[in-house]
């Protein structure tokens, strides 16, 4: 079985490429040979059911299924046309270019100021205090937090609100100028208001990232993507423009899983 | 011999009500319309077995107290006993001889007025363990068709039952609980009455130590009883020496054991290292005092240090941060494991690298934890007895030379104990008040330190 | 047939929408047939109850709109389920027009005078079964989700075109030769009107089920 792709997509630069893509747990295959582009200046959301492989994917494009021992990754995944898991790759760079926002946030147990701060510290991108001041004010401005935090930038990070903790990482994330973003359910925890937001400033991303968000929630893929891929039983089933995919589905399994008929 | 009968005697009976009770329950359960009672059969079993046992183990406890005084009493009204000595440890000498020989413990008498005694004993011993048993037998009984009668279809006995089994646990809790009041009352007793011999100011604030225990016990001289030396020579080997070698070398096993170490080895290391913790102290003592203090001191000249004694606090000192290495790392390795893993991936995502992680994310992270695990560790270090009492030495020193012997509270409460003084004499007394002040100490070491954990486990929960 | 939602309730009240739509088509169709049937035989009280009919079938449209729009605030419905609501939204709309063309010439019953004789009339009853036919297969192909059908009714309002053409021709011809009938002439040519206009509701439905069972519309060859 091989991925539909929408035939009626414009064409896009590739930022990241998987090319036969394999993930294992041990002997457990949880990706199967996926191929996909993902645009530089498209949201491209991820949907499918539990347990189906996204998180897994989405963590073998910045490599964070490294700190799994049991994970072994196949097949070749690049970044502007190298690939991230050849021997020589630096990992720590890569992860600072592949930036990641995970299901839960989880703002580092330091002041609000400090952990905008963490990126560009271990990175070394700011010479001295002030620059270090503008990183960390531009980066809560761009993730919408600024107004409500600059008064307490010394509070601690995780006395904010769920909301206010996914945003404050956002902020973080985007800290360090990362070229790529992904967001593993990056709203399942929070309410409407907050996931609004979220999801607004995702848009205002939108352009400057290539930005890729998995999501259980069909009307939020729906709202903030421009791409869309259907990942079941570790495959990408199909691959298409978003619009495409909530009106007009191509395979009979991606259509059952949108209208509600899965399983 | 009897309380032993009757404790089987008393299991049998809450076997036997245990099963006669289940039986009816299930008539009941047969009987109804639902095949639905209140509770299920086995909890009527219970319910009436702890209304036979606990009743008629309470009964034992009590017996066994007063039956042995009911049983001397009987003998000394017996005729024989009326030429026995009035009273005193003669008088109890006899009783005793004649009682371990009627309960069959020794074979003859030494003294003719025991023999005498023997007979009247052993009818003694027989009455009353007769008594018992049929006392046993009618409270179970009564008990027993008490509680049997109480059970019916809709007789809530599954609450019951809980509300018993809560019961019995509450009671096991409370032995521990009161045995350490226990203890704190009794220190506190004599710690008064050596405050009554010796100010507590000149014991707290003294800085010479040197109890005489030969001294009249009347008139103790305060200025001998100045404790500052030892609580400088406890610090200075449990919380600093020690620590210098257990924080550093604990915190690092702990870190590469969570972080870097692959499942294989660490389930290897971990073990070996808490084996390391139950090692018993003597044995690091004979460490301490064989190998070690002599390397230290052969070490010591050979630099060119004359005055180096064979026993260091040095010695102690080190040995006793080996032995603490676990507490620190175990504790450490708890904490920093509790970190959430999203911490971690959080950081790893930014690009940190795992030493990155570990020094800005996860030590802070966990430094309550760290923190709380360095504090039982050095309350555990200044109540170590056995390696300061081998290899740090007798001499109250107030110095901060680790070559120079020096000595612990631990150690003086032993050698004040031990000591050739009498029991009411300040030296021996004094041993108490450095023990009260040792307990406080620890206990408001472990109190903050279960503070604290308490705090970091709220914060990720 | 698809397979069922997870969400049983889902599955009600699509299935209740399409009742809707078939109900009000229903009662649409029979509209044309009977207001055809009054209008040949000048049948006034058949043509009043069209006319009432008409009523119902306008509530039966608002209750159709109602219940879209609450299946899409609660159910949020996707894909086939999204264009199936869409489509039961703007089928109930053109459902609703046929119903008033219907009404529209069941009103024009007593305004045709000397019946018996009047020769224009008899050129409409073929052109009013094939606009009765259009509508009954546009139904089936809705209640089918069947496309190839709706195309072939697509197909089919060409005919209906050609017949207005004619009757067109034929009427005006005959009003030229007849000038006392105007008036009645007249009315024939509004009816014809009218029934092409359901023709062409009728294929607007067609693209409406076509659309909700593939996600495109027509190819432009068909319409
Ligand atoms: N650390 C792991 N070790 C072993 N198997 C794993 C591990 N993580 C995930 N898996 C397995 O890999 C498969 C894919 O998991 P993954 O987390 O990628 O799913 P997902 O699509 O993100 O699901 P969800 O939507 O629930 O987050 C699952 O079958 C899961 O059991
Ligand atoms: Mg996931």
């Amino acid at each position: 079985m091989v991925t539909v792709v929408h035939p009626n997509m414009e064409k896009a630069d590739a930022k990241m490429s998987a090319r036969d893509v394999s993930v294992y747990y041990g002997d457990k295959k949880a990706i199967d040979d996926v191929s996909i582009d993902i645009p530089t200046k498209y949201v491209t959301a991820f949907i499918g059911p539990s347990g189906c492989g996204k998180s897994t994917f989405l963590r073998s494009l910045n490599r964070m299924n490294d700190t799994i021992p049991s994970a072994r990754v196949e097949g070749e995944i690049t970044l502007d046309g190298e690939d991230i898991y050849r021997s020589k790759m630096d990992v720590v760079q890569l992860r600072a270019r592949v930036g990641m926002v995970f299901q839960k946030p989880n703002p580092f147990p330091k002041s609000i100021y400090e952990n905008v701060a963490y990126g560009p510290k271990i990175h070394g991108l700011a010479s001295g205090k002030a620059e270090l001041d503008e990183v960390v004010e531009k980066s809560l401005r761009r993730a919408g937090l600024w107004a409500e935090v600059s008064d307490r930038l010394d509070d601690s990070g995780t006395a904010l609100s769920g909301g206010q903790q996914q945003r404050l990482c956002i902020a973080r994330a985007i800290a360090v100028d990362p070229e790529v973003i992904l967001m593993d359910e990056p709203c399942s925890a929070l309410d409407p208001i907050a996931t609004a937001k979220i999801e607004e400033l995702i848009d205002e991303l939108n352009g400057s990232y290539a930005i890729v968000i998995v999501t259980h929630s069909m009307q939020q893929a729906a709202r903030v993507s421009q791409r869309t891929a259907f990942f079941h039983l570790g495959k990408i089933v199909e691959y298409g423009r978003t619009s495409d995919i909530f009106t007009n589905p191509l395979e009979e399994r991606t259509k059952d899983y949108i209208t509600g008929r899965y399983g | 011999m009897s309380p032993a009968i009757l404790l089987v005697l008393a299991l049998g009976l809450g076997l036997a009500g245990w099963l006669a009770a289940r039986a009816r329950a299930w008539t009941f359960r047969r009987d109804s319309a639902t095949g639905r009672i209140a509770a299920l059969p086995n909890y009527h079993g219970w319910y009436v077995a702890l209304w036979i046992v606990i009743p008629v183990l309470l009964f034992i406890g009590l017996w066994s107290i007063i039956a042995p005084q009911l049983v001397t009493q009987s003998v000394l009204a017996a005729p024989a006993a009326s030429d026995l000595p009035s009273f005193g440890f003669q008088r109890n000498a006899i009783l005793s001889e004649a009682r371990s020989v009627a309960i069959g413990n020794s074979s003859g008498v030494f003294n003719p007025a025991a023999a005498a005694l023997v007979e009247p004993y052993r009818d003694a011993l027989a009455k009353f363990n007769l008594i018992g048993v049929l006392a046993t037998l009618i409270i179970a009984f009564l008990t027993g068709v008490w509680a049997f009668l109480r059970i019916k279809p809709d007789f809530t006995a599954r609450t019951r039952v809980e509300r018993a089994v809560m019961a019995i646990l509450l009671f096991a809790s409370l032995v521990a609980i009161l045995t350490t009041l226990g203890i704190v009352v009794s220190l506190v007793f004599e710690t008064i009455r050596f405050f009554g011999m010796v100010s507590p100011l000149d014991f707290l604030f003294g800085t010479h130590w040197g109890p005489d225990p030969m001294s009249n016990p009347d008139n103790p001289d305060p200025s001998r009883y100045g404790a500052i030396p030892l609580f400088w020579g406890t610090i200075y080997i449990g919380a600093i020496i020690a620590m210098i070698v257990a924080i550093p070398l604990g915190l690092m096993s702990a870190i590469y054991l969570t972080q870097y170490a692959n499942p294989r080895l660490r389930a290897w290391i971990k073990p070996a290292l808490e084996i390391l913790a139950g090692v018993p102290t003597v044995v690091y003592g004979y460490f301490a005092a064989l190998t070690v203090a002599p390397a230290i001191r052969d070490a010591a000249l050979a630099v060119g240090i004359t005055n180096a004694s064979s026993e260091s606090a040095l010695a102690a000192g080190l040995v006793m941060g080996v032995m603490i290495i676990p507490f620190v790392s175990s504790m450490a390795d708890d904490s920093i494991a509790a970190v959430p893993q999203a911490m971690r991936d959080g950081s790893l995502a930014m690009g940190a690298t795992t030493s990155e992680t570990i020094r800005r994310v996860l030590v802070p992270a966990a430094l309550p934890g760290i923190v709380a695990g360095i504090m039982l560790a050095i309350s555990r270090a200044i109540g170590e007895t056995m390696i300061v009492v081998m290899a740090a030495g007798a001499a109250a020193n107030l110095t901060g030379n680790p070559l120079e012997a020096m000595t612990t509270v631990t150690f003086q409460i032993v050698a004040m104990l031990t000591g050739e003084g009498s029991f009411d004499h300040p030296a021996t007394l004094s041993a108490f008040a450095l023990g009260f002040v040792l307990f406080m100490v620890t206990l408001g070491l472990n109190f903050v330190a279960l503070r604290v954990v308490k705090r970091f486990r709220e914060a990720y929960e | 047939m698809m397979a069922e939602h997870t969400v049983k309730a889902f599955d009600e009240d699509i299935t209740r929408l399409r009742g809707l739509i078939a109900e009000m088509g229903g009662l649409a169709e029979l509209s044309i047939q009977e207001a055809m049937e009054s209008m040949v035989n000048g049948d006034e009280s058949l043509a009043e109850g069209v006319i009432a009919r008409d009523k119902k079938i306008d509530r039966l449209e608002a209750e159709v709109d109602k219940l879209a729009v609450r299946i899409i605030a609660l159910r949020a419905p996707m894909a086939d389920d999204l264009r199936e609501v869409i489509a039961a939204l703007k089928i109930a709309g053109v459902v609703e027009r046929i119903g008033d063309y219907s009404k529209n010439i069941a009103k024009r019953v007593g305004k045709i005078e000397g019946r018996k004789h009047f020769e224009p009339l008899t050129l409409l009853p073929a052109m009013g079964d094939i606009a009765t036919e259009m509508v009954h297969d546009v139904l089936t192909a809705y209640a089918a989700r069947d496309p190839v059908l709706a195309r072939e009714v697509i197909a089919t309002d060409d005919k209906v075109d050609a017949f207005y053409n004619s009757i067109f021709r034929n009427v005006v011809s005959y009003m030229v030769e007849n000038p006392a009938t105007i008036s009645s002439a007249a009315q024939i040519l509004f009816i014809a009107r009218n029934l092409e206009r359901i023709g062409d509701h009728a294929t607007n439905v067609a693209e409406m089920v076509h659309f909700a069972a593939t996600g495109n519309y027509p190819p432009d060859e068909d319409r």
